[in-house]
């Protein structure tokens, strides 16, 4: 007699046994035997309509009996009948996509949870399709990448896109909104990928792990509709707007510094694009970024938001874009005001003869050095020291300038017992006050302005100068770990 | 209540840092008696679902069979499947419900960043409308 292999479940209904020999020419005899001899098993094998359930499988030996003669399969002596439960699941609270035809249509739940949008004329079913059709590349999860992360994810766009290849850091919560505490040292992007998701689980959130290049801006940006710019520094910018002027794609522009901010559209529609505005860089050290200026936390939402509104507004086609007119809000005046912009025919990107029709080296470009690949083991390079062989020539005694180069509320922060104050503007002013023939030791917060004043010093024909690489952070890391991070 | 042994706990988390940022799937093997169901092994399985593996996952019938098998060989019972949400939190989906069964216990494990952060496991009534929450002990 054919046998049937009872799952350990069903055991309870046959008397704990696992396996029970009955009679039967074909599957279905057999399958009939058995729930007549255990009335119990009838209902988690059979529908009330006597169909198999869905979630069983009934498989001869090795073999699916679907693929076989189904119920009328025939059994042999000694044939084995298992019972299969079918087993998948997932994260996704969606159906696989397979089953809508139409991937812009909207399920009623979809109706529900955008009903106030749907009621709103200008937007409607139209223009949430529009939204859920939509593909948006935001550049940066980090202060301007938070409130856009999140209201982007909840107003229903489709795709979402986040570059970005930094950690959370302690210093960024005060204002990066979409990571939280618990979130510290996980990648950006996995934080904010699930604090969107948590939001909207429509959403498809395409994580970009890396640094926007040359290499691969026009890769990455070719699959999207929109960009929107949440960057901190200035290769970057230029890299952002050239792709999307090559590309064609409109430049959703945001960008903060203490208490104010700028917004506006770039490269929409024979729009004026960010070179037409600053035709170069600003001298690198010129403008500092957040980390070294600071930022008030609040102040990237707003503009954050500004920028949300747009990308919202252009993607559904309604209202009047914010192209042509640079949006400047200052926090403590509580002010907006507005510049108008214009389209500079000789711009060297989206003007009438372009020069640049490919990406450049944009950290050529801003004089800037390119950020090191490898995060931790850098070389330490010609004209730099360490921080442990500062600390080491302390403890020799050697005779040698310690120059800080930070600001002087920076140094009320935190500072390096026996450093020597000197803020980085003051310094080709103050240069009288060296020994050109000084051993000289210069530092910042973590080594950008103080490579600077390197340079204003070398300049000058000071010749012994170093910069401590990684500054007064690197210090509190590796020496002394009571001098207060910031 | 379900409770899930040291050694196979470990297997599990391993399983799904392993295939993280995709989901991982496996069964557990032990005992149960009287609702009390005891993990002494977990065997990781192939995540068979055809298109992206990183919020779904699907348990070949034959792999199911060669694990009911394996159970019987080591006199244990196969009691529970389990798989992985990354970057999600442990709740039953209606995916998993939609396709799970209600034989077993469902273990959900969150993986965050690629790091187990907390789990649940669930038994899927008949209808598969909902599933009920057990009590896990790891």
């Amino acid at each position: 007699m054919p046998k049937v292999l009872i799952p350990t479940p069903l055991r309870q209904f046959t008397g704990k046994q696992d396996t029970v020999s009955v009679p039967g020419a074909t599957v279905g005899e057999a399958l009939g035997a058995l729930t007549a001899r255990y009335p119990d098993l009838r209902k988690q094998i059979f529908t009330d309509e006597g169909k198999v359930r869905s979630f069983v499988n009934v498989y001869l030996n090795d073999e699916d009996i679907r693929y076989l003669g189904k119920d009328a399969t025939a059994l042999l002596e000694g044939d084995t009948i298992s019972l299969v439960p079918s087993i998948a699941g997932g994260s996704t609270v969606t159906a696989p996509p397979e089953v809508s035809a139409d991937p812009v249509a909207l399920s009623n739940d979809e109706v529900l949870r955008y009903s106030r949008h749907l009621i709103l004329p200008e937007v409607g079913i139209e223009g949430q399709r529009k939204l859920k059709a939509a593909k948006v590349l935001l550049v940066g999860t980090g202060g301007l990448g938070a409130p856009l992360g999140l209201y982007l994810a909840a107003a229903g766009i489709g795709r979402i896109g986040l570059v970005d290849f930094d950690v959370v850091d302690v210093t960024n919560l005060q204002r990066q909104v979409i990571h939280f505490t618990s979130d510290i040292g996980r990648k950006k992007l996995d934080s904010a990928a699930e604090k969107m998701r948590a939001i909207n689980p429509y959403l498809k959130v395409v994580k970009h792990e890396t640094a926007l290049s040359s290499g691969n801006a026009l890769e990455i940006l070719k699959e999207y509709d929109l960009v929107v710019d949440g960057t901190d520094n200035f290769p970057t910018r230029y890299l952002v707007n050239d792709a999307c002027v090559l590309l064609g794609k409109p430049n959703v522009y945001g960008s903060i510094f203490r208490f104010e901010g700028q917004a506006t559209v770039f490269a929409y529609q024979g729009g004026p694009c960010y070179r037409c505005l600053y035709p170069e860089p600003p001298p690198p050290g010129l403008v500092p970024s957040c980390a070294e200026g600071g930022v008030l936390g609040i102040l990237p939402g707003t503009i954050g938001l500004i920028q949300a509104t747009e990308t919202v507004k252009l993607i559904l086609g309604i209202g009047e874009p914010l192209v042509g007119r640079l949006l400047l809000y200052d926090a403590l005046g509580m002010r907006f005001r507005e510049l108008k912009l214009r389209k500079n025919p000789e711009c060297p990107v989206c003007g009438e003869h372009p020069t640049i029709t490919r990406l450049i080296d944009y950290y050529q470009f801003c004089g800037v050095p390119a950020p090191a690949t490898t995060t931790q083991e850098t070389q330490v390079n010609e004209g730099e020291i360490e921080v442990t062989e500062v600390k080491a020539k302390m403890d020799r005694g050697e005779e040698f300038v310690l120059l800080d180069v930070r600001e002087p509320h920076e140094y009320k922060i935190a500072a390096i017992s026996g450093s020597r104050l000197i803020p980085l503007g003051e310094v080709p002013k103050r240069l009288g006050e060296l020994d050109p023939q000084a051993d000289i030791v210069v530092h910042c917060k973590s080594g950008m302005r103080s490579a600077k004043a390197c340079g204003i010093l070398r300049q000058a024909g000071f010749e012994r100068v170093r910069n401590m690489k990684g500054g007064i952070l690197a210090w509190s890391d590796r020496v002394d770990r009571s001098v207060p991070k910031y | 209540m379900i409770r899930i042994e040291p050694e196979p706990w470990a297997a599990m988390l391993t399983h799904a840092r392993q295939v993280y940022p995709d989901e991982c799937c496996g069964v557990m093997l032990g005992i149960s008696e009287n609702g009390a169901k005891i993990v002494s092994a977990a065997l990781p399985l192939e995540n068979s679902f055809a298109g992206p593996r990183a919020a779904r996952y699907e348990l070949r019938p034959e792999d199911l069979i060669a694990a009911e098998k394996a159970a019987r060989g080591r006199n244990l019972d196969l009691i529970g499947i389990y798989h992985s949400h990354p970057d999600c939190d442990a709740y039953f989906s209606q995916t998993d419900l939609k396709n799970s069964c209600p034989w077993y216990s469902f273990v959900v494990l969150s993986i965050r960043g690629g790091e187990f952060h907390h789990a649940n496991s669930w038994l899927p009534n008949f209808e598969r409308t909902e599933a009920a929450g057990e009590e896990l002990i790891y």
